[in-house]
Order: structure tokens, then sequence, then C-alpha cells
């Protein structure tokens, strides 16, 4: 929103040259959304559903048509003060921003989109119709290989039969599995592509056939994304520690939880910003190994690299541990677990007795070395530290009497 | 106490060779131990390196192994030099524990609480001294040995590992606080020394520290050249210089 004048053209407020008309627009019908909601009569008062989220939202008596197209979303989206407080599945409160950046918004991967390819539904303020998005829909665009329509429904099948979806996961819980948003946390809408890349000359190149500054920025964007930069390692950690470092959904999933990753080798390396170190994805989704996120299993499945038979080859990939063996890929886990949360909830299942005693045997050898050590290291502290204290008094005391 | 005076009599505390290698293993074991405990840092400590923590990473890693390299080759060739070198021998024979160790310290002890009128006559090597330079061949046994099992794991399970880093971690816990506690406080802050024991500079010990310190030493060094001037004072006239 510049206030600026260019050409000799009259000044205009908010927007684009010749838009001044949708500010007006907007206004009117930001105005229209909230009376129908209750808000512009009751400023005073605490509001229902508005900036309230302890208030539901009462059902509106006014339906008002939404006007078609980008532009019309844009109409009210386009104001950074369009937002909510709300409450997720878990009664917590949420903050929902109904803010869209155009300009970043085209410059993404979905910039060629209209928004109502994806939010389907939308036809009524507020816009008690709307359905989820669907990732796995048939877009309005030809994939340019094939020319068929595109889709990331084969993704999206994928995650449904892996360790996270739908078909893989137990029956139980499911409302506590992904969703594509909840990995692919819609950074491209934040961030400034342009900074991103790798090379501007590139872009150069590109502007030489091909005139659209935001299409050439997608474009290159949505290769050079795949061929260098994904996300760094931290972030990575943090994405799956939101679920697999929470007690209580772990406890509910009989999983067990992933507490030691931050105290080994790998997980001091990725805090120093260690990039060639393994995150969790390198070892439970390696892409170097045919591997991918979205197909994720649990260990005890055949296919998942990290199955007793396939760590050895996991562990040995490209730029890791070459000449690993398979005791050492085999052995214990690479990072620890709660065992007694393991023992707890497992307890009776005769495939697993084996691993879990032999885990139960290594956890207490390691515990009699570190409890031997702190023994060890308190007498030989407090022994030195007393001998030299007392060896302090009796030279303070030879000198008062006169020293030797 | 303190500042003795400038043309006081010097013994030889420690040669040439020991200093030396006195000097690799102090700086080594530091750089080890400084290096070493940047792996066991909190999340906030690490986070306050920002973007510099990738190559401070890095060269955390090399300095640890050339460190350990270095520590590892003086400890061997102390091993050799006690075992073959003349000096070293005559170290090593006085290093051995003996039953007067067990009785010194318990006199010593008394002595400090006021319950005996003297210190114990020690000699070239007090039990406290014995006690850390043994400890030192402990630690080092175990330091080593799983440092180097962690240098090439892919050989070796990974419980055994998680055994050596257990000793590893446990071990340089208690040397670098028995360092701080036992020797950096007895050669910088005893009241005798302060601000530092130069021995481990100019290899040398005053006349009145080895009176204090190291009486039985001193007194059989001077009955030794009592009787080796006795012998020899028919030939020649003349002294001890044996600084």
């Amino acid at each position: 929103m510049k206030h600026q004048s260019q050409n000799n053209k009259p000044v205009m407020l908010f927007g684009r040259q010749g838009r001044a008309w949708t500010f007006f627009a907007g206004i009117a019908t930001v105005l229209a959304m909230l009376s129908t909601s209750g808000f512009a009569s009751t400023v005073s008062a605490p509001t229902p559903g508005f900036l309230n989220p302890n208030q539901a939202v009462p059902a509106p008596s006014v339906q008002v048509a939404v006007p078609k197209g980008q532009d019309g979303c844009l109409l009210c989206h386009k104001y950074p003060g369009l937002g909510r407080y709300d409450k997720d599945a878990r009664n917590r409160i949420v903050k929902r921003v109904f803010y869209v950046n155009e300009d970043t918004h085209n410059a993404s991967y979905h910039g060629r989109f209209n928004c109502s390819d994806c939010h389907e539904g939308v036809d009524k303020i507020p816009h008690t119709d709307a359905k989820k998005v669907d990732c796995g829909k048939t877009c309005h665009l030809n994939e340019p290989s094939s020319g068929k329509k595109f889709s990331h429904k084969a993704i999206v099948d994928d995650l449904e039969k892996s360790a996270h979806g739908a078909k893989g996961a137990g029956a139980e819980n499911q409302s506590d599995l992904p969703a594509c948003r909840d990995c692919h946390t819609n950074k491209p809408y934040l961030l400034n592509l342009q900074q991103q890349m790798k090379s501007k000359a590139s872009m150069q190149i590109c502007h030489q056939c091909h005139e659209d500054k935001a299409w050439i920025t997608r474009f290159l964007s949505h290769i050079d994304y795949r061929l260098s930069s994904r996300r760094p390692s931290s972030e990575v950690v943090r994405l799956c520690s939101k679920c697999h470092a929470n007690p209580s959904m772990m406890a509910r999933h009989k999983l067990d939880v992933v507490v030691g990753f931050q105290d080994t080798y790998h997980g001091k390396a990725i805090l120093y910003g260690d990039e060639e170190v393994a995150n969790c994805l390198n070892c439970h989704a390696p892409y170097a190994l045919g591997f991918s996120p979205h197909k994720i299993t649990a260990h005890k499945m055949k296919e998942s690299p990290v199955n007793a038979d396939n760590k050895r080859e996991t562990c040995a990939q490209a730029g890791c541990h070459a000449s690993a063996t398979n005791e050492f890929a085999t052995g214990s886990k690479a990072h620890a677990s709660q065992l007694k949360a393991v023992l707890e909830t497992k307890g009776g299942n005769a495939g697993t007795d084996a691993v879990l005693e032999d885990e139960a045997f290594q956890t207490m050898v390691l515990h009699w070395i570190n409890l031997f050590y702190q023994i060890l290291i308190a007498g030989v502290v407090l022994g030195l530290g007393g001998h030299r204290l007392l060896d302090l008094y009796a030279t303070y005391r030879d000198s008062k009497k006169g020293g030797h | 106490m303190g500042g003795h005076g400038n043309n006081e009599r010097a013994f030889v505390r420690l040669t040439k060779s020991e200093r030396i290698q006195h000097v690799i293993l102090f700086v080594s074991t530091g750089l080890l131990i400084l290096t070493g405990f940047m792996l066991m840092g909190e999340v906030w400590a690490i986070k306050l390196f920002g973007s510099a923590g990738k190559s401070i990473f890095y060269w955390r890693g090399i300095i640890h192994r050339v460190a350990a390299v270095a520590v590892t080759a003086v400890c061997f060739y102390h091993l050799y030099y006690v075992l073959f070198k003349t000096d070293g021998k005559s170290w090593i024979r006085a290093m051995l524990p003996r039953l007067k160790d067990g009785v010194d310290a318990y006199q010593n002890v008394m002595y400090m609480l006021g319950k005996r009128d003297e210190r114990p006559k020690m000699d070239r090597f007090t039990y406290l001294e014995k006690l850390e330079y043994f400890s030192v061949y402990f630690g080092m046994f175990i330091v080593i040995s799983t440092g180097t099992m962690m240098w090439t794991q892919s050989y070796w399970p990974k419980f055994y590992l998680d055994v050596a880093d257990a000793l590893h971690l446990g071990e340089a816990t208690l040397a670098a606080l028995a360092i701080i506690v036992g020797h950096i406080f007895t050669v910088h802050y005893n009241p005798h020394v302060y601000p530092m024991n130069k021995a481990f500079i100019d290899g040398n010990i005053s006349e009145t520290m080895m009176k204090e310190e190291h009486s039985l030493w001193y007194e059989r060094i001077i009955a030794e050249e009592a009787s080796k001037s006795a012998n020899t004072a028919h030939a020649t006239e003349g002294g001890h210089s044996n600084a």
C-alpha cells in the first residue's frame, strides 16, 4: 500500500493505479460481512465469534454473494488485519490470519491458480460453505511432460498408505495424523523467493525469451528448490519433534517418544548448523536410496530403511558411514527413547520381547557406568577438595603461630 | 613463604624432556576438554555461535582429533621414557607406591587436623603426586581406548559404542574436575607457590621448597653429596653445582 504518484496521473490511495474503487468496494464488503456476524452493532460489548473464541459464531442472517475470480477474494483478503482468534480441535486458542499478499502469492508455486481452484465452495459470506482444501484434487493445469491434468494425488495416495496416513496407521486417534500442511508449512508464501534464488544471472537468461518475471521466478525456484536447498536439518528435526517428542500423542499411538536425538552426535552437529550429518529424514526416508518422506513406514515393515535388515545399507549410504558393519547398524537405537514407556505399552508383544530385554540390559549397563563415574567423581572432588581446604587451614594455623 | 631469595640453591625437579612432555600433555588435554565438552553444550549455548557454528563445529572435530593424536603419542613416549631412559627409570622408581605413602597420608592428615606436631617427611613424590600420576595412567587408558573405538565406529556394534561413549564422557569429566581441584589448586593456588609453581617452566625447585615438601629427598641428596665430596675431597677442592 504505497502513496505514490507516477506519470502525472492522480495520486492513488491503496493499491495499484486504476483500482481505487476496490478499496471502497472492499470497505463495503467488510462492513457487510461484519454486520452479518453481529460485529458492527455491538462494538463495545464482547463480540461473539469475532476476536472472542469463547463464544460461538451465530448463524448468519444475511447471505451475500461472493464476487467471482481472484480479485473478488482480494477485495477483502488483501487487508492485513483480516483474521480472528479461533479454537483448534484440542481447544487451544489459535490465531487465524486470512490476509493474502497478492505479490507473494503470485511469486509462489501456486501463483498461477485462482483462489477458487483450491478453495472450493466459497460462495457465501461468511464462508460457512467452504470445503477443506484437497491437495489431491486434479488441477486445471497440464503437467508439461505428459500433457495430462496435473495432480498431487499420487503423493497423497502414498501418504495414505504410509505410517502417517489413514490406511497405514492404526484406526485409533486418526485426528492426530498429519495433513499435507502440517509439514509443508507454506513457507513459499512467506519467503521472498527472489532472495532464495541461487543465481541472478540465470534469471537474466530466462528473461531474454520469457516476459513474465513472476513466472520466471516461480519456474526457476521450482527447479532450484529441488536441486539444492531443502529445509535445513534443524527445521526437519523441529517439524518431526512437533509430534514425535509429544509424550501424550505418542502414548495415544503406542509409539516411543523420541527424547534422545538432541543428545546424539548427529543432534549436536545439527544444532551447530552442520548440514552433512543425518537428520530424521536421512535415515527414515533417504531420498538417495529411493525412499520418500511420503512413504515412511514403521520400522517393523520390511521396506522401511530402518528395518533391521536394511539398516546397514541406510548407514552406509553415500557420504555417511561407508564402511558400516551389520553390528554397527543393527545394535541398539540411534537415538534414545523412553524405554520405560515402551515396556509398559508393548509389554505383551512376544515378537519384540527379546529386543526389549536386550534394550533393558543395555540401558542398565549404561546406567551402571554413569553411576560408577558419578560416585567416583563425587569422591575424588570431595576428597581432593577437602584435603586442599584442610591444608589451607593448617597453613593458616601455622602462620598464626608464627610460621616455621 | 612466597618469594625465595634469588641466590638460593636450586635442585632439578623436572628434566627438559619431562617439561616438554608436560607441555604437550596439558596443552592437548586442555584442547580436548574444551572441544569435547562443546558436544555437551545446551541448546541455547550452542545457538550463541549463530551462523559461525558450522565452521566452529568443523574445527572442533579437527582439533579434538589432532590433540588426541598428540596426547596418545606423548603417553606412549612416556612409557618408553620410564622403561628405557636413565632419567625415566629413576622417575618411575621414585614414583612407585610404597607402604610409606599410606603412613604419610595418615600422618599428614593428622598434622593438618592438629593432632601431630610435624608433617611427615616426604620423598621425591608425595602420596598426592603419586595418586595424580597413576590416575593419569588409568584415565588415559580409558579415554584413548574408547576414543579409538569411536574414531573407528563403523567396525563396532552400536552398544559397544554407547558404552565407549559413556566411559569417555565419565572419564573426561572426572579428569577435568580432578585437574582443577587436585592439580591446578596445588601448583597455582597453593600459598607456598602462588601465582604458580615455576618448576614446569624452568624445571627447578628451590631449597626452601625442598625442605618444606620433600625433606626426605632433600636430606638424601645432601647426604649423597657429602659422601661424594668426602671421597673426592682429596683430589679436588670445590663445589657441588647442581643447577
